[in-house]
């Protein structure tokens, strides 16, 4: 497969071997666990073991005895150094939060204090004397305790943590939604998952010079890591550097430091020592930050013929105590039906806090959406008789019918999820499959073929602060060996691999002499590392501009040198030709040496020695497209489920390294396989995790995974080189196309209930007519509380209205979708007439509207990310301001506000 | 996670290793194979004052043919007895059991006396020696006790075994070459604990079954033997097999209960489908061959 333009290749497209193979593969590895640094000591941290309650008082004189014992920290001594904790989006977070424990603890494992010691045993054994008494208080677990609980947060009226969409029901929609020929309403329940990274968090910190702080880190970006420390401590970046040479897996977690993380920096720079905190297996399912605990009402409208008419989604999920970043997950709906020919779609989405571990991104962190819309598919196809293929057929878009742009405001040009479904089906006969189908059940054998197609957004850069374009920094060496010094950070996603394969097909160099240096912030430009699908796009667009740069610089200098045309110069395996002229080929090292170190035969205003650079920026948005098909066997004596084939047809574009790429479909698979079937992570009624070990949590084994069949459709994006994002897709596409199997090989006893994992017992029960499900707990204690507060907040009490009230500055928080957003406004009043402008991040925007008592009504354009219409509804009640931002299809965002001086 | 602190003794023999067991008053933990214990320890769920490492006792290991039994050593790796010709001959159902207890390299730790001596009630080799009338040999300073295997379990991970006491063999009376062997573990993954198990031998004379031993592992707080079947099974010709009534018998003795991964109710489903399914495809290999 070659690369647009790039003609026949020797690498890109090829499965060469991996760079990284023989230094992981014969354990020369670095991982943070491997650097041991003079006089470094070690940290452990005491955590609490209730869910919530009060701390009445910590005592550590005991611990403090213990022989090698050095320092015990609680939050009281860490502010000594002042921390702002970030979101996910550099955003300050929606509630306070301290890196430990402030006055209270909110869910089971709450770091409250940190022990340094000589060693981690003694370390241990010092956290396990520290004396805390806690007045205990009854946890909010689960969602539905969130609805009704008492708040988590104190200073907080409920346990919201974000909401977007709209709570009234739409009354067309309604009316549309119960009147369709066939209407599916649809309950997804989706478990908690612990994210499960074979290296676990951990940090060294060690002070190097008078400002000079030096992380070791086990992360998804250095560079990222460094600018969260410097705004999070208000230290200059220059004065921090953060090395993750490799790092066992990620995920989302490690997007960012945490709690624990920032502990251990801030006590590492109070004590002066070099301090190593490897968090161990417990802490990490019980006290690392978890994902996708979600519930999703989906209600879908189908008309006869089954075309889709309308739909409407209720979605909750769980944040946790202190998510990394308060999310109420709008993914989901931006790409709900986004791949499909939808006429209507409307929502309400909402986060909540809870006494848990906090929210993170988890590989593919919207999946819900596939999981919802592909399962609530294949239960019309069964109401309306149809094969679930002809159902997507019938409502999947198409390449002929784009370009168009979705409600969401989302341009789609190249999407090919339905012709991914079509060359997927020339490799499995489903009419084949159908007759074995039959046959099996007259023998009792219970087989099911489960589909599923999907988009997602990849390779997204400019939407989010975070979120920015690659570099990629290219040297020929005097040596003639290249060098490459890369914004990218690889997790096991091999960068180190992909973009030298890049450097050699488009430089002319031969593979083995191109080296890659990542994972150093001192190194290489920003960028926030392997976060949504991102490097393979945007560091490979960089990487091949920077070739490109480079190469024409070497033949500028080749053709002055052989005083030969600039177009009759090749470079290929290291060699710089010159055509028609055989006996003047020299190597790129004899070039190199005359570019560096013979500067009177440079041409006139050439910059000496051979290096380029180039950051790319790609568009907003690369899709990546997919069907995938899975046939399974359920035993009908235990509910087990046996995968017998699993079939991947992915569009990922221009493929670099094939291997790679079905590498990561092959993970993501793994993890889908292991929400479906075997991962929870659960919580008695008093909040206590029941999976803290590897023994209940189950993860996935060899065994568990049959062999995946890869299909590649290959059509390039319009980004650099062509490429689309891979990292996320197996995660996203393969529990629906699992679930969907399951659920076709059961349907003769009925429909499976979607909540996730689909456990031995539960689906037994299915096959057995009855629930074999515990018996009911006991009823849960919740907090005596007032119900919520129905809907919008009470409109404040008339206080003297007057129109001249708003006229000033204003300091406005925007609750958005990608965090809080902070912006300045100036209202000028005249009479009902309303002139402003809005001071923000992203430049000065003027607007026009109206004024009503004390009720401020404006509309405002944006371009970007998308373009929307943002409708403005404020009251104004003294110095502060409420209000609601109309966002399009976004739904409602929360304003809040103060006047300025 | 690290351990708590703790002494440790590596005794190099029977006699040294009950003398300190003695010594330490109830306080010391054997380590075997280390596969449960280890974890255990790091997990500081158990902090023993003293880990007695019996590793370093060579009279603990092997295989060998005692008067009408095959006695193993209970520091016999599972990896070991996996190969071992007398076991395959004399015990080809505690072999098959065996290729389920863990995996390929925690075999290579693990070993058949540590696994009988923790009393996991969903582990294969309690409930092997409950089905097979297995003896249990242990020794103190205070002499030698013989415990058969079926009186040897109380509860999770709790045994008649004082704490000062040491298992030293485990003899496996021998059942006639050619016996019916029955065996089926419903686990999440391989190598997991069972969610059912059921373990047994039955011994075929001229069409009637003369000799049953069964045993269920998951299905309450011990490994369970399947009196009631066993018995319903003695002197029955094999065409007149009542298999469903049978089943039904044979779960009667369970006391299943509802954990993490499974509920009561699941597994007295699972364990009569698998009792029927099993029994029926023993026997009908045993018509076959």
């Amino acid at each position: 497969m070659n690369a647009p333009g790039i003609g026949a290749t020797r690498y890109i497209g090829q499965r060469v071997p991996r760079k990284e193979d023989p230094r992981l593969l014969t354990g020369r590895g670095q991982f943070v666990d491997d650097i041991t640094l003079p006089g470094m000591l070690h940290v452990a941290f005491a955590r609490s073991p209730i869910a919530r309650g009060k701390i009445l008082s910590i005592d550590t004189a005991a611990a403090l005895e213990l022989p090698g014992v050095h320092a015990i920290y609680t939050n009281t001594e860490l502010a000594a150094i002042k921390v702002e904790m970030l979101s996910f989006y550099l955003t300050p977070p929606t509630v306070p939060i301290t890196p430990l424990a402030n006055g209270s603890v909110a869910y089971v494992g709450d770091p409250i204090a940190l022990v340094i010691a000589d060693d981690r045993y003694i370390a241990e054994d010092a956290a396990s004397l520290i004396e805390i008494q806690y007045e205990e208080e009854d946890p909010v677990v689960t969602i539905s305790d969130a609805k009704t609980g008492a708040p988590v947060h104190a200073g907080t009226d409920n346990n919201i943590a974000a909401i977007m969409g709209v709570e009234e029901p739409d009354e067309d929609l309604e009316a549309i939604l119960h009147s369709a020929p066939c209407l599916v309403t649809h309950r997804v329940t989706h478990q908690r998952i612990a994210q499960s990274p074979m290296e676990t968090r951990g940090v060294i910190v060690t002070r190097e010079g008078a400002e000079e702080l030096t992380l070791y880190i086990t992360c998804q970006s250095p560079h990222m890591i460094a600018r969260y420390v410097s705004l999070a401590l208000g230290l200059p970046d220059t004065s921090i550097r953060v090395i993750a040479k490799d790092v066992g897996g990620s995920f989302g977690l490690k997007n960012h430091p945490w709690r624990e993380e920032m502990s251990v920096i801030i006590a590492g720079l109070l004590f002066g020592r070099p301090l190593k905190w490897i968090e161990d297996r417990v802490e990490n399912l019980t006290s690392a930050n978890q994902a996708r605990e979600q519930e999703f009402l989906v209600r879908t409208a189908f008309d006869a013929n089954g075309r889709l008419i309308a739909s409407h989604g209720d979605y909750s999920v769980n944040n946790g105590a202190y998510p990394q970043g308060a999310d109420c997950n709008i993914a989901v709906h931006m790409f709900m039906w986004a791949a499909y020919k939808m006429p209507a779609y409307a929502f309400l989405t909402r986060g909540w806090y809870s006494n848990t571990v906090g929210l993170a991104a988890y590989r593919g962190p919207w999946a819900m959406e596939s999981l919802a819309r592909e399962t609530a598919l294949d239960i019309a196809a069964r109401r309306l008789g149809l094969e679930p293929i002809e159902l997507r057929r019938r409502n999947l878009v198409t390449l002929t019918d784009q370009p168009l742009t979705t409600p969401f405001g989302i341009p789609l040009g190249d999407i090919t999820p339905a012709e991914c479904l079509e060359k997927l089906l020339e490799t499995l006969d489903v009419a084949a499959f159908r007759v074995e189908q039959a046959e099996a059940r007259k023998q009792g054998r219970y087989l099911g073929l489960g589909v599923a197609a999907y988009i997602e957004p990849t390779g997204s850069a400019g939407s989010i602060a975070t979120m920015t374009g690659e570099l990629a920094q290219l040297r020929i060496e005097p040596t003639g060996k290249v060098t490459a010094t890369m914004s990218t950070h690889s997790q096991g996603h091999g960068t180190q691999t992909t973009m030298a394969q890049i450097i050699a097909e488009k430089l002319g160099v031969a593979y083995e002499d191109v080296t890659v240096f990542e994972g150093d912030s001192s190194r290489g430009g920003f960028s926030p590392g392997a976060a949504g699908s991102r490097q393979g796009v945007i560091a490979g667009g960089a990487t091949i501009k920077a070739s490109e740069l480079l190469a024409e610089k070497v033949k500028t200098l080749a053709s002055h040198l052989f005083n030969a045309p600039v177009e009759s110069i090749t470079i290929e395996n290291g060699m710089v030709h010159i055509a028609g002229a055989k006996e003047m080929t020299r190597s790129l090292r004899a070039i190199a040496e005359i570019a560096y170190g013979e500067p009177a035969r440079l041409p006139p205003g050439f910059e000496a020695g051979l290096e380029a650079q180039y950051r790319y920026t790609p568009p907003p948005m690369t899709f990546t497209s997919a069907a995938h098909a899975c046939i399974v066997e359920v035993d009908t004596d235990t509910g087990f489920v046996k995968i017998q084939r699993w079939i991947s047809c992915e569009d990922c574009g221009t493929i670099i390294n094939p291997a790679v790429v079905e590498g990561q479909i092959a993970g993501g698979l793994a993890q889908a396989i292991g929400t479906v079937l075997l991962e929870e992570m659960s919580f008695d009624a008093r909040g206590n995790p029941t999976a803290v070990t590897y023994k209940d949590y189950l993860l996935p084994s060899i065994s568990d995974i049959p062999d995946f069949e890869y299909l590649h459709a290959c059509t390039p994006s319009q980004s650099v080189g062509g490429i689309r994002g891979v990292g996320e897709g197996g995660a996203i596409i393969g529990p629906p196309t699992l679930v969907n199997a399951i659920a076709d090989a059961l349907a003769p006893f009925g429909e499976v209930p979607v909540e996730l994992p689909l456990t031995p017992v539960k689906l037994l029960g299915v096959i057995e007519g009855r629930s074999l499900a515990h018996k009911a707990p006991e009823p849960v204690a919740v907090a005596a509380a007032a119900p919520l507060p129905a809907a919008a907040p009470p409109a404040p009490p008339p206080s003297a209205p007057s129109s001249a009230a708003a006229d000033g500055m204003w300091k406005m928080i925007l609750s958005t979708p990608m965090g809080p957003q902070e912006m300045k406004g100036q209202f000028i009043t005249n009479g009902t007439l309303l002139t402003g402008t809005l001071f923000s991040d992203v430049g000065d925007q003027e607007f026009e509207g109206s004024i009503t008592g004390n009720s401020l009504k404006w509309d405002l354009k944006v371009k970007k990310p998308i373009s929307l219409t943002l409708k403005y509804d404020v009251q104004i009640d003294g110095d502060n301001l409420t209000g609601k931002v109309k966002m399009g299809f976004f739904g409602n965002a929360k304003l809040t506000g103060e006047r300025l001086p | 996670m690290k351990a708590a602190p703790f002494d440790y003794q590596a005794p190099g023999s029977i006699e040294e290793a009950c003398a300190l067991l003695a010594d330490a008053g109830g306080g010391a933990s054997v380590l075997a194979g280390g596969q449960t214990l280890m974890p255990l320890l790091a997990l500081r769920m158990s902090q023993p004052f003293v880990l007695l490492d019996i590793n370093k006792i060579p009279t603990l290991q092997g295989v060998s043919r005692i008067e009408g039994a095959t006695r193993i050593g209970p520091m016999t790796r599972q990896c070991e007895a996996l190969t071992n010709d007398t076991l395959a001959g004399r015990l080809p159902v505690l072999v098959q059991a065996l290729s389920h207890v863990g995996h390929h390299q925690t075999r290579n730790r693990g070993t058949i006396g540590g696994s009988i001596a923790l009393g996991e009630p969903a582990a294969e080799m309690p409930a092997t020696a409950v089905a097979l009338g297995a003896v249990i040999e242990a020794r103190s300073v205070r002499g030698v006790r013989r415990i058969a295997a079926e009186d040897f379990y109380l509860g999770p991970y709790m045994t008649v075994l004082e704490p000062d006491e040491l298992v030293t063999a485990i003899d496996y009376p021998d059942w006639p070459a050619g016996h019916v062997t029955i065996f089926r573990e419903v686990a999440q993954r391989p190598g997991d604990f069972a969610l059912v198990g059921l373990v047994g031998a039955l011994v075929l004379e001229s069409g009637k079954i003369t000799r049953a031993g069964l045993a269920w592992f998951g299905m309450g707080p011990t490994p369970v033997k399947a009196r009631q079947a066993e018995a319903a099974l003695l002197g029955q010709n094999l065409d007149g097999l009542d298999i469903e009534g049978l089943a039904a018998l044979a779960i009667a003795d369970t006391a299943p209960f509802d954990d993490h991964h499974a509920t009561a109710e699941y597994r007295r489903t699972v364990g009569r489908r698998i009792f029927s399914r099993t029994l029926r495809e023993a026997l009908g290999r045993k018509e076959a061959a």
